[in-house]
């Protein structure tokens, strides 16, 4: 197996008392981030694809909604809720708190939490 | 509006066709009629925030509404063997049996060889079941099977070998595996006997097949091997399981080989797609939808590479349960392309039609015009990069890398078109995916729909090219287009009528006949305006024997998704080296002055002239252009001209020593990051932030004969042309250059060079 064929090969632990790392993230999903933040979601997005959140394309450049990588190839692939994204930003960030969620266990706190 | 692109599916039976001949589609829907237009497209790009869709419907005699088949996709490959009875036991004794190298075992059965049908239940045939276990399957008269299996499972990815021994005399069989001594394993011997029941039935009136059964009497096929079978060998005489395995099949002139019926020899015709039988019966075969030669056997020594040094040692073929070349579908419409058709991106329209139209629903298929012989021919001519589209052919990198998501930096968007993939598999992949059996696909072929080389798919690659053909539209500057299969097919010829080409934003994939056509352009005085990034990358190879198809070997290098088994870089096709054309000596930087680099995941950036941009010989290319300004930091969809893969000047890798580097870029960040190839060991400091040579150089440099050329080292400097209504500084640059490379006055190679 090498690195990025490893589902298992990024070895960052998410600290949930990192709160900063999620307001530098919320304040720019898409933007350029601190190298402690860029290793968060370097292991957020890494991983076995089963299961993995994934956005599809309803219209491009305008329309995204939240779907899952099946576990079998020729599995049906539904969407996963009924929101439909009119910004990747808000997508992104959506997602974010899904994974902080799943990840460490934990909810983030309304404070820094809501909307962008 | 959400558009349903795939109630549709089609593929053309030539992937470009000349001005003046037909083209046939095969499409297929499970609505009962289409309606066919054909388009010529300006740019494929749905996009909201691009430079909008645009195209030219054309009066063609398939325009209209036809009938439409609902026709299966059925991948798996096998050979074949058609015999007469030759190959079906009828008294006295049958062994048979084959060095075998499961790669997945799972799911179902995997044959390995005879004639069994399932659908009449007729026939024999040696198998692994779900589980591994070989199996011997026989038809009787009372029409069920008989299964008799060996209760010992064979494991993925160790040779074995499996073979049968019937005695229909007796009325016995012995199922027997033999697992060779490999590494801390001993060998290892199996055998159990069966008595057989009375009224067996063994001809299923059917070829015999190596790799699968057959699903019935209609050349439809199943149970289908993934893994590596080498000499499948068949005796009309009692042979103990070991002699039969050890037997070594080398004819002599006036020497038979008693009771010998058949021995397939893989190791011979390798680039082709004939199965030889060296036994005096002359049983041969042939192999269907593509599984790949070249690879090692139970032999292999691993002191040799190369299959065409050494066959004996390449005397496997791996099958796959998901191998397509060829759907094989019915056509639908031909198409007479008219004589007076301009050479472009076209594609078939393809809606439900009818007295109730679907706004929504709207499918393509695409396929290229060329010149045709009375087309009167443009100085400039766009290469489009079909052996890239192919490559890249339903890649699903988003759905199923692990890696993917980190590369990219983002949440993966994911094309409607990601979805069908994932729910309708056996449309097989690109060749950066991998088959089921994790080994990764060497093939791609447009005998089958190719979902991402349609207009409304996704942008990466023919998409991302069409915004330089809107830019020539633009700005009124005639061009023709071919695509690099002719550039494969008839070397520098296809250049010749041209004083200037253009190859486009992602010319990844090239093959030697097409790399030294460009060469050979450049060296007779003709112009290239390279305007990609991440360019003439990979030495690849069409397939002699299946011409559709694209074969790629990753190699231990560059920057790949698979890499090829030990032994296993040479294409069965041509026999070459496949992986990087840095590693045949022939880098990118010696063709167009600059190579890969590096990959921009995050932000784009942009390019800085350098001092040698003042030199007099490149004033031409910054006429009307500031100097001092940041050249390309805009653009759709990628925000800036340097980014997603970008090439770089390096005179150790071949660039003219004369070349000018005449810009560089700036701008790139943490996410930049080096392709594998360019660092020997892994330090810090590797990334954009710091490593000088994460960068994109735009060159030029002056060839033999008047020639020049010029590259911008960036797949993204094409979507930068249509900025600020096409009013930009590399617009400009851009325009600039294609004046002067369509005007004959030649350029001069300069003295000190």
């Amino acid at each position: 197996m090498d690195h990025t064929s490893d589902p298992s090969a990024m070895r960052y632990v998410i600290d949930p008392s990192r709160l900063d790392l999620v307001e530098e993230f919320r304040a720019s999903p898409l933007g350029v981030h601190s190298p402690e933040l860029r290793k968060l979601l370097a292991r957020m997005r890494w991983g076995r694809p089963e299961g993995r959140l994934v956005l599809i394309v309803l219209e491009p450049g305008k329309a995204w909604r939240l779907s899952r990588i099946p576990k079998r190839r020729g599995d049906p692939m539904p969407f996963v809720d009924d929101r439909v994204f009119t910004s990747l930003a808000e997508a992104e960030w959506h997602v974010f708190k899904l994974r902080w969620r799943e990840m460490t266990g934990e909810t983030l706190p309304a404070e820094v939490s809501g909307d962008l | 509006m959400i558009f349903r692109t795939n109630e549709y599916l089609g593929y053309p039976d030539r992937i470009s066709v000349p001005a003046g001949e037909t083209v046939r589609f095969q499409l297929s829907s499970k609505r009962p009629n289409v309606k066919v237009e054909v388009l010529r497209f300006r740019c494929g790009d749905v996009d909201v925030n691009g430079p909008g869709f645009k195209y030219e419907v054309m009066a063609s005699n398939v325009d209209g509404e036809h009938a439409c088949l609902d026709q299966p996709i059925r991948p798996g490959s096998n050979a074949i063997v058609e015999h007469d009875g030759a190959l079906a036991p009828t008294q006295g004794h049958w062994c048979f049996g084959a060095y075998v190298y499961p790669t997945r075992i799972a799911d179902n059965a995997r044959a390995v060889m005879g004639n069994w049908c399932e659908a009449s239940a007729r026939g024999y045939a040696l198998e692994l079941d779900e589980e591994g276990c070989p199996v011997l399957v026989l038809g009787q008269s009372t029409g069920a099977s008989a299964r008799f299996a060996l209760d010992v499972k064979l494991r993925q990815r160790v040779w074995a070998f499996v073979s049968v021994a019937l005695d229909l005399v007796r009325r016995s069989a012995t199922l027997s595996l033999i697992v060779p001594a490999d590494g801390v394993q001993p060998i290892v011997a199996h055998a159990k006997s069966f008595a057989l029941p009375q009224a067996l039935a063994l001809d299923s009136g059917l070829p015999f097949l190596i790799a699968a059964h057959h699903l019935n009497g209609e050349q439809q096929y199943a149970s289908h091997f993934d893994g590596k079978i080498e000499a499948p060998r068949i005796f009309s005489r009692p042979l103990e399981a070991e002699a039969l395995r050890v037997f070594d099949c080398q004819p002599r002139t006036g020497a038979t080989e008693a009771g010998l019926v058949a021995f397939w020899d893989f190791s011979d015709g390798i680039s082709t797609l004939s199965v030889k039988d060296l036994s005096s019966n002359g049983l041969h075969g042939s192999l269907r939808q593509l599984p790949r030669r070249g690879v090692t056997g139970f032999h292999w020594s691993g002191s040799v590479h190369d299959w065409r040094l050494s066959p004996r040692e390449y005397a496997a073929i791996h099958f796959h349960s998901d191998d397509i070349y060829d759907c094989g579908w019915q056509t639908t419409c031909t198409l007479d392309v008219p004589a007076d058709w301009r050479s472009g991106v076209y594609a078939l329209r393809l809606t439900p039609g009818g007295n109730d139209p679907e706004a929504n629903c709207e499918s393509y298929v695409t396929f290229f015009v060329t010149p045709g012989k009375t087309s009167r021919r443009a100085d400039l001519v766009i290469v489009a990069s079909v052996a890239t589209y192919l490559a890249y052919a339903n890649s699903a990198l988003r759905l199923y890398q692990v890696h993917f998501e980190t590369l990219m930096e983002h949440v993966l968007w994911l094309p409607q078109d990601d979805v069908f993939m994932q729910e309708n598999p056996e449309i097989g992949q690109s060749t950066y995916d991998c088959h089921v059996d994790g080994s990764g696909r060497a093939y791609s072929s447009w005998l089958r729909p190719v979902l991402n080389m349609r207009p409304r798919g996704y942008w990466f690659n023919l998409i991302n090219d069409t915004h330089i053909l809107d830019w020539l539209e633009e700005k009124g500057i005639s061009y023709d287009l071919i695509t690099d299969v002719e550039l494969d097919r008839e070397g520098a010829r296809a250049l010749a009528p041209y004083r200037a080409i253009m190859t486009p934003t992602h010319p990844e994939y090239y093959s030697f006949s097409m790399m030294n056509a460009i060469m050979a352009h450049q060296n007779a005085g003709g112009r290239h305006v390279s305007m990609g990034g991440n360019a003439f990358y990979w030495r690849c190879g069409f397939h002699p024997a299946a011409p559709a198809a694209l074969e790629v070997r990753r190699g231990m290098a560059g920057t790949r998704t698979w890499e090829s088994e030990p032994g296993e870089v040479h294409l069965a096709g041509t026999g070459e080296p496949g992986s990087l054309w840095r590693h045949s000596g022939f880098a990118p930087q010696k063709l167009v002055g600059v190579g890969f680099s590096a990959m921009i995941n995050d932000t784009c950036g942009y390019y800085v002239c350098t001092a040698e941009s003042e030199d007099a010989r490149a004033a031409f290319i910054f006429e009307g252009v500031d100097r001092d300004e940041k050249l390309g930091d805009f653009g759709f969809r990628y925000n800036g001209a340097v980014g997603s893969e970008i090439d770089r000047y390096d005179l150790e890798l071949g660039t003219p020593r004369h070349a000018l580097r005449i810009a560089t870029s700036e701008g790139l960040g943490a996410g930049a990051l080096p392709t594998p190839e360019e660092f020997r060991t892994v330090v810090d400091g590797l990334d954009g932030t710091q490593n000088a040579l994460v960068r994109a150089d735009m060159v030029f440099f002056e060839t033999a004969n008047g020639g020049a050329v010029f590259a911008t080292g960036s797949i993204t400097y094409g979507m930068s042309l249509g900025h600020n209504n096409y009013d930009n500084n590399i617009s400009a640059i851009t325009l600039n250059v294609v004046k002067r490379f369509l005007d004959p006055a030649p350029f001069v190679i300069p003295a000190q060079a």
